[in-house]
């Protein structure tokens, strides 16, 4: 017994140490100089820590930080509202419909649920191109907002089907029109189901890549916090005053949220990956 | 909306004056259904399934990206697929990486949950900080293990240069590394779900197994493990469908490197439509990768199916 005690406790410590190692070397090294990170990256430095690191990245003319902080939240902020906008009345449409092309664009819809996004990037290229979207912001959110409607419409077209009919009847013969229905009586009792999309959602369009890189492009000049984590710390990968303060910046913010928020995102995804 | 529920909402319409009106009423009800489900449809439409087409269309020419219109080429970038020994060695590490990662991500996922099933506040935080890497994501994660590991990064510091390490830039341990990194950044997302399951398994069946006699041991494989089935499912698709996409860790962790012996399949496909603006070799190698996920997601699935079935039988 005290045995298999021992073992636990051995396992939680190297699993600290595991996951809190690299937090630890972010946020100790931000602070340091490049002589100081290089002869003791593990411990106290020499010069002390300083500031000065971290006020020149943010005031870097390379890559504005808060300026893609700024961007990203936008993108993220207009995705969730597309994404309600464009997949509520349409689960609901779904859920409440039993013919037969409603299931058939129900399967339509979920389409994209296994196919990567990043193979799409690509013939998606060639669509944006077509129709003049190409490296613009319409066209990056409409993409964006596009790979997220397969696992929306699952989640939510489950979640309606467990809302009683009896609630549209009453709507209905209060006057309410089908969109009146469901904004006004549904959708406020999808707050769960809608708090799991978004979380699955906000998560996957502040750490996309892919996208923003690719269908936004650097020329475009619009950078979202990993693109321009990219931009500035490929090219300057050795010089660790700039590559730890970056990754602080990016990372913080982010980091601060998830405490606060951490039973709703490990909820959200965990009921997303379930029932997905 | 059904024509049933519509009739009985109107009990007053009758004959054919009534008929008319609940025709009416259908016919309006058709068009508000489909005027909610538009939007959704014509934005997978435009930007899924005709991108689809459109990459197997590309597939066999030799578009790249500027000329138009594209030139059909046959087959000849699937051929030359097979034949391009870069796209080979891709295809032969992103099925290692693959392979290894669901693994080592399935049963470390298992494992830790089994440790941290109890609840109390230890857990909870302990459960908080293997998942952090999710919400950081893969680029800014790669760039912390590559100034963690990298030839001048803090573990190579640390031990000085006699003793260094050569975690990046050697070809075998660069390919480890690789692994072990992404396993470290994915693995959490498999504790939370298999903690999810762990939830679902009864606590009076575990107890009847302890009544009687039953090791801790054999309480796992004989009562948990059958009973996490579905959960296991889950997490072997999620991790398999998104190791065979890797590509953003790689990017920021060796960029390729040492030599392109890290480059995985998505890495190929995007640096040969990007940076050879080869589109149409690239969309090949999209094909490829598509058939192969959506091969491997059915098959598991089936296979579950499958098992469930016979158990049931």
């Amino acid at each position: 017994m005290t045995a298999r005690r021992v073992g636990r406790v051995l396992a939680v410590a190297l699993l600290v140490l595991v996951m809190v190692g690299p937090l630890y070397l972010m946020l100790t090294n931000a602070f340091k100089s490049q002589h100081d990170i290089l002869a003791v990256p593990f411990g106290w430095p020499s010069g002390g820590f300083s500031l000065k690191y971290l006020t020149d990245a943010l005031t870097s003319p390379d890559f504005n930080v808060v300026a893609a902080y700024g961007v990203t939240l936008l993108f993220v902020v207009a995705v969730n509202a597309l994404n309600l906008l464009v997949v509520g009345p349409a689960s609901y449409a779904i859920a409440r419909g039993g013919r037969r092309y409603h299931r058939a664009i129900m399967l339509v819809l979920l389409a994209g649920l296994f196919i990567p996004g990043q193979t799409l990037v690509i013939p998606v290229i060639y669509v944006l191109k077509a129709l003049g979207l190409i490296g613009t912001v319409p066209g990056f959110l409409l993409f964006e907002t596009t790979l997220t409607v397969p696992t929306t419409v699952f989640l939510f077209v489950a979640f309606v089907q467990t809302v009683p009919r009896e609630l549209d009847e009453a709507a209905r013969i209060d006057g309410a029109s089908r969109y009146g229905t469901f904004w006004r009586v549904i959708f406020p009792l999808m707050r769960p189901v809608v708090a799991t999309a978004m979380v699955l959602n906000s998560i996957g369009v502040w750490t996309d890549f892919v996208n923003p890189q690719f269908i936004l492009g650097p020329q475009s000049g619009v950078y979202t916090v990993t693109t321009g984590v990219y931009a500035a710390i490929s090219r300057l990968s050795t010089d660790y005053t700039v590559v730890y303060p970056n990754m602080l910046l990016a990372t913080a913010p982010v980091i601060v949220f998830y405490v606060f928020m951490q039973k709703r995102i490990i909820g959200g995804l965990t009921a997303g990956a379930i029932k997905g | 909306m059904r024509a049933s529920k519509e009739s009985t909402a109107r009990p007053a319409a009758s004959g054919a004056a009534g008929r008319s009106a609940r025709a009416r009423a259908r016919r309006r009800a058709t068009t508000a259904d489909i005027a909610m489900m538009a939007p959704p449809l014509v934005l997978v439409a435009g930007l899924i399934i005709v991108p689809i087409a459109i990459a197997v269309y590309l597939s066999f020419t030799d578009w790249n990206g500027f000329t138009s219109p594209p030139h059909l080429i046959g087959f000849r970038n699937y051929v030359r697929l097979t034949e391009d020994s870069a796209v080979r060695h891709a295809a032969f590490l992103t099925l290692l990486i693959t392979a290894v990662g669901t693994v080592a991500c399935n049963v470390l996922g298992l494992g830790v949950a089994l440790l941290l099933n109890r609840n109390n506040r230890i857990n909870a935080f302990l459960r908080v900080l293997v998942f952090y890497p999710y919400v950081v994501g893969a680029v800014i994660l790669g760039f912390l293990w590559s100034s963690i590991l990298g030839t001048s990064g803090a573990v190579n510091a640390a031990v000085g240069a006699k003793h260094s390490l050569p975690f990046l830039s050697d070809p075998t341990w660069a390919v480890v590394t690789v692994i072990c990194v992404i396993v470290w950044s994915s693995f959490g997302v498999n504790v939370v779900l298999y903690l999810a399951g762990l939830q679902t398994v009864p606590d009076s069946v575990i107890e009847a197994a302890k009544i009687d006699g039953a090791t801790p041991w054999q309480t796992f494989w004989r009562v948990k493990l059958p009973m996490l089935a579905p959960t296991v499912t889950v997490n072997v698709v999620l991790v398999v469908i998104g190791l065979l996409r890797v590509y953003e860790l790689i990017l920021a962790l060796t960029a390729g490197g040492p030599a392109g012996e890290t480059r995985s399949f998505v890495y190929n496909i995007l640096t040969s439509s990007f940076d050879n603006t080869q589109l149409g070799y690239g969309a090949a190698q999209s094909v490829v990768l598509m058939v192969v996920i959506v091969t491997v997601t059915v098959a598991i699935t089936a296979a579950r199916r499958r098992s469930e079935q016979a158990v049931a039988a």
